[in-house]
């Protein structure tokens, strides 16, 4: 059984991936040996965590069939929320856990327009994004909000050894997340719920209850990003966070989670987002012109989707040779 | 363990159709009950009732004398019902094993034990008898098997009362057996199975009663040993069919060569050659898999041809695309009518007048009144039922969206000379399958030439002129109606080559 399961995470997409990154870590490496020393690596993991951390929530909605679109914009406004509330001298555990229960409620509003109202949640949290980026503004005066606490720094800035504090972070969601969706029941309805709405509904599992709980999930995870990103930067703004929800989407996507909901996992997820930053980071290493930059980064996404594509259309084929 | 389930008084009503009026019956333990009635007979809705998923408007169903009201899918799996629906509720992407155990995987404290999902399904395929790996993503199997998880997941759930809607559609006759094999277990001991089909010979083969619906009524329920096709098809179509194939007003001029294959080749198809002649029904029967829609495909210019020819009309080179053959004369309806025939949500009109939008195009704009009247020519002429050629396909019945098929490619604006009809009685009840044989004997009539796939051996040897049988991509045999048999037919389909 274990050699089998080896041989097909061998052929599978994640394998893949891996070997890529290892190629194009090799070839910025070698233009410039910068690309691998700790400093580098360090900011790697420090930028990686913000859109990886919003992709443990996207991710675990994706599977379900579901998104949000506003997760950038619920971390932006929850890191001006945190910034206000930490103005006021309250202790900073109490400031954070405050962030996170406002996610929470972006979370519960956006599974009743999905759920009670019937919108697509595409389209729903599109709307509410923008909701968001208005009462960003409004809060924050259309200014930063600029953080004192010393101690609150700690959560964006701090470090294990050569692994940031943001990373470390993201690493644990990552890894408890995946063996909730693994390992609990609850996980396997949410691949349930995704792949067959209706089998979930008919096996007596509540959709509903499912993708609301990981909508209040996501809208949770966001805050707490954008919590720690205000830490990073010692303020909370306007313009911060929002857009790397669209990182975090690709990077779950790139990685086999399915935009249709029910297959993909967090692990591919990881490597999607390793493989995206590590690409984009060796642009800069390698100094390519910024206006270039952007375009590769799109050139590596398409290059991916490819290499899966292909691989894709040779299982098709092989399928049907045996049968 | 319920003794007997008991539907009374049960109706209900949909947007515009009294889907189901003042049903009662019942189902004792260990005895099958089959459901029987033509498309929109009310079957499925009753099935629905049962399994939670839609609230009956009027009467109530009680298990033991004690009344149900279920409020939701849950509610009904929790008093002990199990509903086999025909569309497959799998996720793809997941394991057999997590199909099986959906919404009741095993485990403590919500943490899944895998080794006991993976033991407990190996368990239950073995009982089947079949060869799956628990571990394999159901969308990689082949549908039988897919339509097999499907039920392994009811029988899983051991629940006391089990309902099939028309579980054999996609299975092999291997598969069939083993599925009768264990509703007769099932019924041993002392289920309650409420078995819903179309074909008549399963139902004699496998029911103790047979309760008989008509357009949301109760006819009756007969006993399985008291009773014959005869009367079963009197009761479901109100009316005897007597022998619909004698009735058939047949085409007896055939004109010239219209098609001829010869040695085609594609990736599934093997050395076909045959002609049709104008005015001619050619049948093709065998098996599911057998390469005869792969032979439509190439001949509509829909798959590749590695070698050989398709003479059409004269024209030699056959169709690089479907378009050329379309405006060439060629229609295919195909076997899947609701994925690639029809566009569902539009309406009769619109799927009707869609390839000859050409035709109907005054300056810039659609000629709407024209197009309604060519919508109304086929509703008149085929006997679509339906209040109007506004109402979308989608809330037609089977049958009556087969009809709005034919029509399109019959009607007065389209030039079709050839007419491809791939299963074209799948799902479809027996009164409007002897109106479609009809229909397909005026088209020949009027000198088009018309292939009939069809896995129904009886109305494949019966409605044609002339049958060809297929096995893996291969012809291997042609017979005339009047030698046509089933058991020769059957033995063609079956042959080794």
């Amino acid at each position: 059984m274990t050699g089998t399961k080896a041989g097909k995470f061998l052929r599978g997409k994640i394998a893949a991936l891996i070997a890529i990154i290892i190629v194009v870590g090799a070839i910025f490496t070698i233009a410039n040996k910068s690309y691998i020393s700790p400093k580098n690596i360090m900011s790697l993991m420090t930028s990686i965590s913000l859109s990886g951390t919003l992709a443990v929530g996207l991710g675990c909605l994706l599977i379900s069939g579901h998104v949000d679109l506003a997760s950038g914009t619920e971390g932006c406004i929850a890191g001006i929320v945190v910034a206000l509330l930490l103005g006021t001298g309250m202790p900073w555990p109490v400031a954070l856990l405050l962030t996170v229960v406002f996610g929470c409620v972006m979370g519960l509003v956006h599974a009743f327009l999905v759920h009670v109202l019937g919108f697509m949640a595409f389209i729903a949290t599109i709307g509410m994004s923008s909701v968001y980026k208005g009462l960003a503004l409004v809060i924050s005066n259309g200014a930063n909000v600029s953080i004192s606490n010393q101690a609150f720094y700690t959560i964006g800035s701090g470090s294990l050894g050569i692994f940031p504090l943001p990373f470390i972070i993201m690493t644990v969601l990552f890894i408890v997340y995946s063996l909730i969706l693994k390992y609990t029941k609850f996980g396997r309805a949410v691949y349930l719920c995704g792949g067959n709405v209706n089998a979930a509904r008919l096996a007596g599992v509540s959709p509903k209850r499912v993708s609301t709980i990981l909508f209040v999930n996501c809208g949770a995870i966001s805050a707490l990003a954008g919590a720690i990103f205000a830490a990073r930067v010692h303020m909370g703004g306007p313009n911060n966070v929002w857009g790397a929800e669209m990182d975090g989407i690709a990077a779950a996507v790139l990685g086999g989670v399915s935009f249709m909901g029910g297959s993909g996992n967090l692990g591919g997820a990881f490597v999607g987002l390793i493989l995206i930053n590590a690409f984009n980071n060796g642009l800069n290493a390698i100094g390519l012109q910024a206006y270039w930059q952007t375009a590769a980064q799109g050139v590596i996404l398409i290059a991916a989707l490819l290499v899966d594509y292909f691989g894709e259309r040779g299982r098709v084929r092989a399928l049907k040779a045996a049968s | 363990m319920a003794g007997c389930i008991e539907f009374s008084g049960i109706s209900k009503l949909f947007p515009g159709v009294r889907a189901l009026a003042d049903v009662s019956f019942r189902a004792d333990s260990g005895q099958v009950l089959a459901l029987l009635g033509e498309n929109g007979a009310g079957k499925s809705t009753l099935l629905k009732i049962l399994s939670g998923d839609v609230k009956p408007d009027g009467g109530r169903i009680s298990i033991d004398g004690a009344e149900q009201s279920f409020q939701s899918p849950t509610d009904a799996l929790r008093a002990g019902i199990s509903v086999i629906y025909q569309e497959r509720q799998l996720v793809p992407a997941g394991s057999v094993a997590e199909n099986i155990f959906a919404g009741d995987l095993p485990g403590r404290s919500g943490v899944v034990d895998y080794k006991a999902l993976y033991e407990q399904t190996a368990e239950i395929i073995g009982k089947f008898g079949l060869d799956i790996d628990p571990d394999e993503p159901v969308g990689r199997l082949p549908i039988a098997r897919q339509q097999m998880v499907e039920i392994m997941k009811a029988y899983r759930r051991d629940s006391a009362i089990i309902a099939f809607d028309e579980p054999t559609a996609s299975l092999t006759d291997s598969e069939i057996s083993i599925l009768f094999r264990l509703i007769n277990e099932l019924k041993e001991s002392g289920k309650i199975i409420i078995y819903v089909s179309h074909r008549l010979s399963e139902i004699f083969q496998i029911s103790d009663k047979i309760t008989v619906l008509k357009d949301g009524c109760l006819v009756t329920t007969l006993e399985t040993a008291r009773t014959d096709e005869a009367e079963l098809i009197r009761a479901m179509v109100g009316r005897d069919l007597g022998d619909t194939y004698a009735k058939l007003s047949r085409n007896d001029r055939l004109g010239d060569t219209l098609l001829e294959v010869r040695d085609l080749e594609t990736e599934d198809v093997h050395g076909v050659s045959f002609t049709l002649r104008r005015g001619e029904v050619l049948g093709f029967a065998g098996l599911i898999g057998a390469g005869r829609t792969e032979v439509m495909r190439a001949i509509f210019g829909a798959d590749r041809i590695l070698s050989g020819a398709v003479v059409f009309d004269g024209r030699e080179g056959g169709f690089k695309s479907p378009k050329e053959a379309i405006d060439a004369g060629v229609a295919l309806c195909p076997e899947d009518r609701k994925e690639q025939g029809l566009v569902l949500f539009r309406s009769i009109r619109d799927n009707i007048t869609m390839p000859v939008l050409q035709k109907l195009k005054r300056l810039l704009f659609l000629d709407k009144r024209a197009g309604h009247k060519l919508a109304q020519s086929a509703i008149a002429r085929y006997d679509i039922r339906t209040p109007s050629a506004d109402k979308a396909v989608v809330e037609l019945s089977g049958g009556n969206q087969q009809k709005v098929i034919l029509g399109r490619w019959t009607s007065d604006m389209m030039d079709t000379k050839l007419l491809i009809l791939d299963e074209p009685t799948k799902g479809i009840d027996v009164g409007t399958k002897a109106e479609v044989y009809q229909i397909i004997c005026d088209f020949a009539k009027q000198g088009i030439g018309v292939i009939f796939i069809s896995s129904e051996l009886t109305e494949v040897i019966n409605v044609a002129d002339r049958i060809l049988v297929m096995k893996g991509g291969r012809i291997t045999g042609e017979l005339t109606r009047a030698e046509a048999t089933e058991e020769n037919v059957l033995a063609l389909a079956m042959k080794d080559v």
